[in-house]
């Protein structure tokens, strides 16, 4: 649906000091001056702080004022405050399609600090551009859309179900999908959970019981999701029970909740070469089962596999009080058991972490601190024994201590099958090979994508509680879809000429989220909703019969020329 | 009774407004009580934030003026929280409105009353840095950009009074009480700075170079005292080597609390590194006893600091601070452990990281609510594991730094936490009546 | 009296020892009591020499050496008279004779004399009772290291330890030393490496001063712990690194003898009045014999107990007072000599009820510590209410009832003594008593109350050339006040400083050499008392 007006633009522009951020490098009225210069520029004037509500307030009057039906703001990136401009537009009834973008913080200010002259030359210049744009901008209308009031719950284990009963709960219809034939996830294997060394089991099995309980949970055991498709608010999801029976959902909003795995570490510190070495998960196992026999010393490693200088770059958070619990669960059984920790930097940040290493002293557990440059060796000792040796870092000496049973403490990483689950939902995986959420400050659990959140160790490694809190904070973004049943959508999508299109069909083998398809005449025809606005398809058409929304050919080209100071008509 | 559909958040901090916009957004009815005369809270004292390097204000001002344009969203200012009785599903909760003097509905924000004003006061928001007069809005993005008088330090001269245009000054405005009927309530009071005068041996409060982390990000702030300009508050001079002093008061059996404070390193870091871009030829060192990397970028962000920007990691937490009293330079006293060295090192500045302790004022709001509270002053929850965000009193929740040390980040899932909380038990309460 | 008096004699090289050749040459008879060391100058001989030689028995000590100004090193033997005079002086505090040590000049052809001399003092001994004291000079129990480190480790925190190294480099001497670290210390012993700890230096080194424990994040009290092992460790290191030779310490084990009935009120003034039983208690300290063992100093120390004393006389008390106190301890304390100090402490504590005293004042801050911390956390049953001077001054001071004459102008900077300060968080009570006197204007040096600087010695241990830094620093920050009076509350403080200025300064005198004096003679003086 376009609006087939054909008015003179009216634009008025408005450039930020953003404090002294823009204004210290800057020369903010010099580029005032010279936006009124520019072709279809009826008003200009520069503030302090655009985004502030006096400066939203200016822009509202001065639309009114001066009747502008275009309008620029010269500040920081879109990325931060454009749906706020664009909201103050709306409000004085401006369409904010009709509202642009000049980045003169980021992309100028900021990067040339030490050249205000070029800077302010750059600063006029990309107004300029802006101007070009705008004056080729249309009004768009967003669709807006339905939301299926069901969720879409990937992994049953704890951060899975805790979202699946608080979403339940609220009314709203769960389907969770777990991989394997029980809920529980990485719970059912731990023994004691820190700091309140509840058993494991018993905690998970009053939520496995809540779970069935639940009259709005269908739960899928043994189930993998073959395909996603659609958009939020409308999600079509494939779905494949132990290799045989498939189904299909219709869910409003995804949450990914899929957990980690354990690293294992071949080849390091004696690993699978010698049967006394273990990681801290089968140590783990072993304290469960009770099938610990009675060590003389053991002597636990830290960041084995982890904080590494390439490739497993990060620190996997729980390892340090993994250890410690452990190690005082074995002094617990074994009080005659000597046991060492070696560690790089001791991760005890909650709130009674620390007493937890008071605990170890007291118990007499002996931390010896070595560095990333000199970590330890482990090799073969006498009778069957392991001897390492380690460099301490705080002696500034070589220490060998003689041990029975070593425990090596890795980290957890990105289960195998992320990346099929990361292509099918369309969402990203970050440096670390964890999901990779839309902001890591302000929107943690929520994927760039609307409508598909991620909780858990799936999101980064974390402990028990830190994921209860997750999985109960992406129940409150679901819900809030859910809740008002409909949403407008972005008017950023394909269009086609059907004049122009030859019916190649290249549009659509190219489009990623499948929005295109030829009719029954044999001509491209996109499904706006579906659409996400890429333009690959644009880029690709060989007769230029498709071109984007508030991104047309000629809007960019105007923008490459208005930069090479070519004349515009 | 009918369910109350609409919730309470004591707290206009990040924890807050995310609780708050998660619980509008999905058409509940919300109250954000703040008692300072702006929402924003920590965030906005930041200049920049780890370890993505936003400018802090500038993330967070869409999100206070998303919650002061959101029709479900009221947020009371300037107020605090005073009484409650009911249970979940029906609170009936009593909160004052102190008068700031100034009729909000009449105020335009346009700051003439300032100007005029005759009193300057430290500006507590600049950490006392920078001054403000008596009547004044704490920082210029604030929400709501309404003008406050500050009763304790106003002459009644009437000046303001006199020069508003709007004639929105009013000193004779009385405080106002404001009975609501809530279904659940979301407690998100936050954290205050450790007295680091406790520990004497670093001279805060004696030496006029030794400045505390939320001093330092207001003289790094655009909107700050010095403008952004990274300046020595003796004499004006840029420094060349600065010192960061980690764990004050943090991770202490004596002499302050036993806990880690969390964002510390990190934010250091990010100080540092700020520090690196404004003076490439000033020298940062920070002296630390454990690097807490354990956050999601947090290890990567502190390698880049020492491989990319050279800020340089010594382990070690100094013994003391002298100060040579007439340059203003000091002297600082560390043992390498890695080196095995105790030596001592000239700088400019000196930082020191306090802890970040519950408020003291969560006594208050325990004693109203009935909310138990842990030995250091944390709201306690009801299961640490299972239930992180509620509380001993059902329809109570508890979300970001008043729950235990945190970051931005993991306030803000658990603020989401805390709203879904909020969402399922009013829900739950709402199907369970029979009419 | 049929004893045989045992003798030890000194006899120097050259005069002596052949003169006493001579009397054997020339077959004149004496009797056989003594024992003869041979030294190279009657100069040689020290003074623990003698003392020691006491305390193990010895009834009567001999000292010659060649006629003044024969010395073969010249002036060997006039330092030798000065020395034993000074001795005399100890064994006359003691209420041993100083007629048990004698020094004669003897020459080489004074055979007869040397014989005569023999056989005066045999006779002159014979008379005497026998020396009293007949103890071994302390063989220690063994000990189960391991248990009793453990033990110290769980009290004193250690193994809370983070290792941030805050400790050492607030130590005074770490800052100076490298390789002294209280850290690296506490990493050895939870390492189990505590044979390094216990046979190295590292544990007399610290100054037990509690700058560290002040500091330390996880509330290690590295001094205690130090104590605690102290009582494993070489004795054979500790007494090398004892300044003075261990004598102090020698001197109250002498007190602890029950025969030993000791000399020590000569320094009570004319017209002072104390008595026998009172409710509060004057312990005085081993003042007396440090007055005598440092006199070149010329500190006038027992100005301080006659301060005490005229003062409490002045507002009406008449204090109880102990004619045989014994020492309170605090050296053999601190130097891990535990058996003796628990011995002393109960006879102590036998003397103090028979005085029915309920409260014990003592104008030494190590007195004080000892009294009031450790006899009541050792002895359990200690019911007494022990005072610094200083808080029974500024308790007076509140009452009103301290008068002072006249103004005193002078500008103070008072130093805080470690025992008084950190220890046992006295920091206000002197302050407020010297901001009282009339005319006086206070200022502070920039370390001060729980950051003061120790006066770098303690149980005369370490005494060396990182000691004196840290002496001449802290005394260049008093000069630099601009004070004109340096006030402490601890004679031992004064005593060090006093030491480092009389040697030979790396700096110039003018910087460090200030006028010092003791609180209670500071008041004493501005209540025209003294």
């Amino acid at each position: 649906m376009e609006h087939a007006e054909e008015e003179v633009p009216r634009i008025g522009v408005f450039i930020c000091h953003c404090g002294v951020n823009i204004g210290g490098v800057v020369n903010v009225p010099e580029v005032v001056k010279y936006a009124m210069t520019l072709p279809n520029v009826v008003y200009a004037e520069d503030n302090l702080y655009t985004c502030s509500s006096e400066g939203l307030s200016k822009i509202k009057e001065s639309i009114g004022k001066h009747n502008l039906n275009r309008v620029i703001v010269a500040s920081c990136t879109p990325r931060t405050h454009e749906p706020l401009f664009r909201a103050t537009c709306e409000e004085a009834g401006v369409n904010k399609y009709l509202f642009e973008m000049a980045n003169i913080r980021e992309h100028c200010s900021w990067a040339h600090m030490h050249e205000p002259d070029k800077a302010t030359e750059k600063a006029k210049d990309i107004v300029r551009m802006a101007v070009a744009k705008a004056r080729l901008l249309k009004p768009q209308d967003e669709p807006e859309i339905e939301v299926t009031p069901s969720a879409l719950v990937i992994g049953g284990g704890i951060s899975g179900m805790m979202s699946a009963i608080c979403l339940a709960d609220q009314g709203f219809k769960v389907y969770l999908v777990e991989k394997e034939p029980e809920l529980g996830g990485m719970l059912r294997h731990l023994h004691k959970l820190f700091p309140t060394m509840l058993n494991a089991s018993e905690g998970l099995n009053k939520i496995v019981e809540g779970v069935k309980q639940n009259k709005n949970i269908e739960v899928w055991p043994s189930t993998v999701v073959k395909q996603v498709k659609g958009f939020i608010g409308n999600f079509d999801v494939s779905v494949q029970r132990e290799n045989r029976e498939t189904a299909n959902f219709q869910v409003g909003t995804i949450i990914v909740a899929t957990g980690a795995d354990i690293f294992e570490p071949v080849g390091m510190y004696g690993y699978k070469k010698y049967d006394n070495v273990i990681t801290q998960f089968k140590l783990e196992q072993l304290l469960k089962d009770n099938q610990l026999k009675k060590p003389e010393r053991v002597v636990m490693i830290q960041c084995v596999g982890a904080r590494e200088e390439k490739g497993r770059t990060y620190c996997s958070r729980i390892c340090c009080m993994e250890a410690l619990k452990n190690a005082l669960l074995v002094r617990e059984l074994h009080p005659e058991t000597d046991v060492y920790i070696l560690f790089r930097d001791l991760q005890t940040y909650g709130r009674e972490y620390e007493e937890w290493r008071r605990m170890a002293q007291d118990k007499g557990v002996k931390f010896i601190k070595y560095n990333l440059e000199k970590p330890p060796e482990v090799v073969a000792g006498h009778d069957g024994k392991l001897t390492i040796d380690v460099y301490h870092a705080l002696l500034s000496e070589q220490v060998q201590i003689e041990s029975d049973l070593v425990v090596l403490s890795t980290p957890l990483v990105q289960r195998e099958d992320a990346k099929e689950l990361s292509q099918t939902l369309k969402v990203p995986l970050g440096p670390d090979g964890f999901f990779f959420e839309a902001h890591v400050k302000l929107r943690p659990i929520d994927f760039a994508t609307d409508g598909i959140y991620v909780c858990g160790t799936a999101h980064s490694p974390k402990d028990t509680a830190e994921s209860v809190s997750q999985a109960l904070g992406v129940a409150s973004r679901a819900s809030i879809p859910m809740a008002v049943k409909r949403l407008r959508t972005e008017a950023i999508t394909a269009m086609v000429d059907e004049s122009l299109c030859s019916g190649c069909g290249t549009c659509v083998k190219i489009c990623p989220y499948g929005a295109i398809e030829k009719d029954e005449k044999g001509v491209a025809r996109v499904t706006a909703v579906v659409c996400k606005g890429c333009g690959i398809c644009g880029a690709s058409c060989p007769e230029k019969a498709i071109t984007m929304r508030h991104f047309t050919d000629e809007q960019v080209v105007a923008q490459a020329f208005a930069a090479l100071g070519r004349a515009v008509a | 009774m009918e369910t109350s559909k609409s919730v309470l958040v004591i707290g206009g901090g990040i924890a807050g407004m995310q609780a708050s916009l998660d619980l509008a957004s999905r058409g509940l009815k919300v109250y954000l009580v703040e008692k300072t005369p702006s929402i924003g809270g920590r965030m906005s004292q930041l200049d920049k934030t780890f370890p993505t390097m936003d400018c802090s204000i500038c993330i967070l001002a869409p999100k206070m003026i998303e919650c002061f344009r959101h029709p479900n969203l009221t947020i009371l200012t300037y107020s605090e929280f005073q009484e409650v009785s009911g249970s979940a599903g029906n609170f009936m909760v009593k909160i004052l409105k102190k008068p700031r003097f100034v009729n909000e509905e009449k105020c335009t924000g346009c700051g003439v009353c300032a100007q005029h004003c005759p009193v300057e006061v430290p500006n507590e928001f600049d950490m006392g840095i920078g001054v403000r007069k008596a009547i004044y809005v704490p920082f210029p993005q604030a929400v709501p950009l309404k003008y406050t008088v500050d009763e304790e330090h106003c002459l009644k001269c009437g000046l303001c009074q006199k020069i508003c245009q709007a004639q929105a000054v009013d000193l004779n405005q009385k405080p106002e009480v404001v009975h609501l009927n809530v279904g659940a309530i979301v407690v998100a009071t936050g954290f205050e700075l450790f007295d680091v005068q406790r520990r004497s041996e670093y001279g805060y409060g004696k030496y006029k170079n030794v400045l505390i982390s939320l001093e330092f990000e207001r003289l790094l702030s655009a909107s700050g005292p010095t403008g952004g300009h990274l300046l020595r508050l003796s004499d004006g001079r840029i420094p060349k080597r600065i010192a960061f002093i980690q764990c004050v008061g943090s991770r202490s059996l004596k002499g302050g609390v036993s806990f880690c404070s969390n964002a510390c390193c990190m934010y250091a870091t990010k100080e540092a590194i700020l520090i690196r871009e404004h003076e490439p030829e000033c020298e940062v060192y920070i002296f630390y006893n454990e690097l807490k990397v354990f956050g999601k970028g947090f290890q990567d962000f502190i390698t880049g600091a020492q491989t990319h920007w050279g800020v340089k990691y010594i382990r070690a937490l100094p013994g003391e601070v002298v100060e040579d009293s007439k340059t203003g330079d000091l002297t600082l006293w560390y043992e390498d452990t890695i080196e095995n060295v105790t030596k001592s090192i000239k700088v400019d500045i000196v930082m020191l990281c306090p802890a970040l302790v519950p408020r003291a004022t969560n006594k208050e709001v325990s004693v109203i609510l009935g909310l138990e509270l842990d030995e250091h002053g944390f709201f306690k929850p009801k299961d640490f594991l299972f239930a992180p965000v509620d509380t001993n009193v059902p329809g109570v929740f508890i979300c970001g730094y008043c729950q235990g040390p945190k970051d931005i980040s993991e306030s803000v899932v658990q603020a989401s936490a805390a709203a879904a909380r909020a969402a399922e038990v009013i829900a739950l309460s709402a199907g369970k009546e029979v009419h | 009296m049929a004893y045989e008096p045992k003798i030890v004699a000194f006899l120097c090289n050259w005069c002596s020892y052949a003169g006493a050749d001579l009397a054997g040459t020339s077959r004149i008879c004496y009797p056989p009591n003594v024992r003869a060391i041979r030294v190279m100058c009657s100069g040689r001989v020290d003074p623990a020499f003698v003392i020691t030689a006491f305390e193990t028995g010895a009834d009567g000590i001999l000292v010659t050496g060649c006629h003044p100004g024969d010395c073969h090193y010249v002036s060997g033997n006039l330092k030798a008279e000065k020395r034993m005079e000074n001795v005399k002086k100890l064994l006359g505090l003691l209420g041993l004779r100083p007629e048990r040590l004698r020094l004669e000049w003897i020459s080489t052809s004074e055979g007869e004399k040397f014989a005569e001399v023999v056989a005066d003092f045999t006779e002159q001994l014979r008379k005497m009772e026998p020396n009293p004291l007949r103890a071994e000079v302390n063989p220690r129990a063994p000990e189960n290291t391991k248990d009793v480190i453990s033990k110290a480790v769980k009290k004193t925190n250690v193994q809370y330890c983070l290792e941030c190294g805050k400790c050492s480099s607030s130590c005074p001497i770490s800052k100076l030393n490298d390789a002294y670290s209280p850290r690296r210390t506490v990493e050895k012993t939870l390492l189990g490496f505590e044979n390094r700890v216990l046979s190295g230096t590292d544990l007399w080194t610290c100054l037990t001063c509690f700058t560290c424990t002040e500091r330390c994040p996880s509330d290690v009290k590295f001094p205690e712990f130090v104590r605690a092992c102290r009582r494993l460790a070489s004795k054979e290191i500790m007494e090398e690194l004892c300044a003075h030779r261990g004598i102090p310490m020698a001197l109250s084990r002498i007190m602890m003898n029950p025969k030993i009935r000791q000399e020590r009120m000569g320094w009570l003034p004319n017209g002072a009045e104390i008595s026998s039983k009172n409710d509060l208690l004057y312990f005085v300290g081993c003042l007396p014999y440090f007055d005598v063992a440092f006199e070149d100093f010329n500190l006038n120390l027992l100005k301080i107990p006659q301060s005490v004393v005229k003062v409490l006389n002045k507002v009406g008390i008449k204090p109880a007072m102990l004619r045989n106190e014994k020492c309170c301890g605090h050296d053999l304390l601190w130097t891990g000599d535990v058996e003796n100090f628990e011995k002393l402490a109960k006879m102590n504590v036998a003397d103090f009820k028979k005085t029915g005293a309920t409260r014990i004042v003592t104008a030494c801050p190590e007195c004080y510590r000892t009294l009031q911390k450790d006899y009541a956390e050792r002895l359990g049953n200690f019911d007494f209410e022990v005072l610094h001077f200083s808080e029974l001054l500024s308790e007076l001071v509140d009452k009103g009832q301290i008068e002072f004459e006249g103004k005193l102008q002078r500008k103070v900077v008072y130093q805080d003594p470690c025992r008084l300060g950190r220890h046992m968080g006295v920091y206000e009570p002197p302050r407020k008593v010297i901001a009282s006197i009339p005319g006086v204007q206070m200022v502070e040096m920039g370390r001060n109350r729980e950051n003061a600087v120790c006066c770098g010695v303690n149980a005369w241990l370490s005494c060396n050339k990182y000691s004196k830094e840290v002496q001449i620093d802290r005394l260049m920050e008093a000069k630099a006040t601009g004070a004109d009076l340096l006030v402490t509350a601890c004679p031992k403080c004064q005593i060090h400083w006093k030491c480092v200025t009389s040697e030979k300064l790396p700096v110039n005198p003018e910087e460090v050499t200030m006028e010092m004096r003791d609180l209670s003679v500071l008041v004493a003086e501005a209540m025209h008392l003294t």
